[in-house]
């Protein structure tokens, strides 16, 4: 298996859940043998998990009232709907 | 929750503007987060997540039922944030590098809040510099890989959310992936 094109390209099928039973075995079969590719998957894996490791950004105090604030009115709405 | 909204959509649709702010209260912290590492700072994401819900609620007629509100909504936010980005001055970028500095920009200019153990300081850094990577994506990847990895809708969501193909999406993905392991392998 070419590790730049086939191999890496199953690598990314596999992380979206795109792989059938055959592929994800020709890809296990040639991680077993590939040092080189074994490091990629496993940076591709990790890459994703420090992705879902940052911090959730909250909203400032008083969003949901400024946006409730700054809604046209319910006649001005009419308007727009016109 | 799903249910929660349905309703809510439903009595803003019959003209009942306060059962808006159920939906804002519910969705803010996320199309806030959205926008803000899509742009970068606090000020122009306040102000493109607040038009984002403006324009949901004068657009709401145009929201099909059938269809998962997150993903209108997210489809308004990322627009509005693609067209900021591309009305901006380059001198304005939060990434531009600062004049008379060698590769200094506006993030090593953030300063730190007060003192901290080292280890909270070793996450802290950490998690800036993964904000940082995602922010050096160009925006078409950068949205997709946010989309996919903090926000976690599906691939077939994100292709409805940004109106672009499936394999584009799998495409940028792959991409986008791939750029961030190169810069996140040595961390």
């Amino acid at each position: 298996m070419n590790c730049n094109k086939e191999a890496v390209e199953l690598m990314h099928c596999y992380l979206d859940g795109d792989i059938t039973k055959e592929q994800e075995q020709a890809l296990s079969a040639h991680l077993e043998n590939c040092e080189a590719c074994q490091k990629h998957f496993h940076d591709l894996k990790r890459t994703i998990t420090l992705l879902q490791s940052t911090e959730q950004i909250k909203a400032p105090a008083n969003f949901t009232a400024n946006v409730m604030n700054n809604l046209p009115t319910e006649r001005k709405r009419f308007k727009y709907r016109r | 929750m799903d249910e929660m909204i349905k309703d809510r959509i439903k009595q803003v649709k019959k003209g009942d503007q306060s059962a808006f702010e159920d939906v804002v209260s519910f969705f803010q912290n996320r199309i806030y987060q959205h926008c803000f590492r899509m742009l970068g700072n606090a000020h122009e994401a306040e102000d493109i997540a607040q038009e984002a819900f403006i324009r949901a609620y004068v657009n709401i007629h145009s929201f099909d039922d059938q269809r998962k509100f997150s993903t209108w909504l997210y489809r308004i936010a990322t627009n509005l944030t693609i067209d900021r980005i591309r009305k901006r001055k380059p001198d304005h970028y939060l990434d531009a590098e600062v004049k008379g500095t060698e590769g200094l920009n506006m993030y090593s200019q953030i300063a730190d809040k007060g003192r901290l153990p080292e280890e909270e300081v070793e996450g802290i850094e950490l998690k800036r510099y993964i904000h940082y990577e995602i922010s050096q994506l160009p925006p078409k990847y950068r949205s997709i890989i946010m989309l996919r990895y903090i926000e976690e809708f599906s691939l077939q969501e994100i292709s409805e959310i940004l109106d672009i193909p499936l394999g584009t999406v799998k495409t940028r993905i792959h991409r986008g992936r791939e750029t961030l392991r190169k810069k996140l392998r040595h961390v």
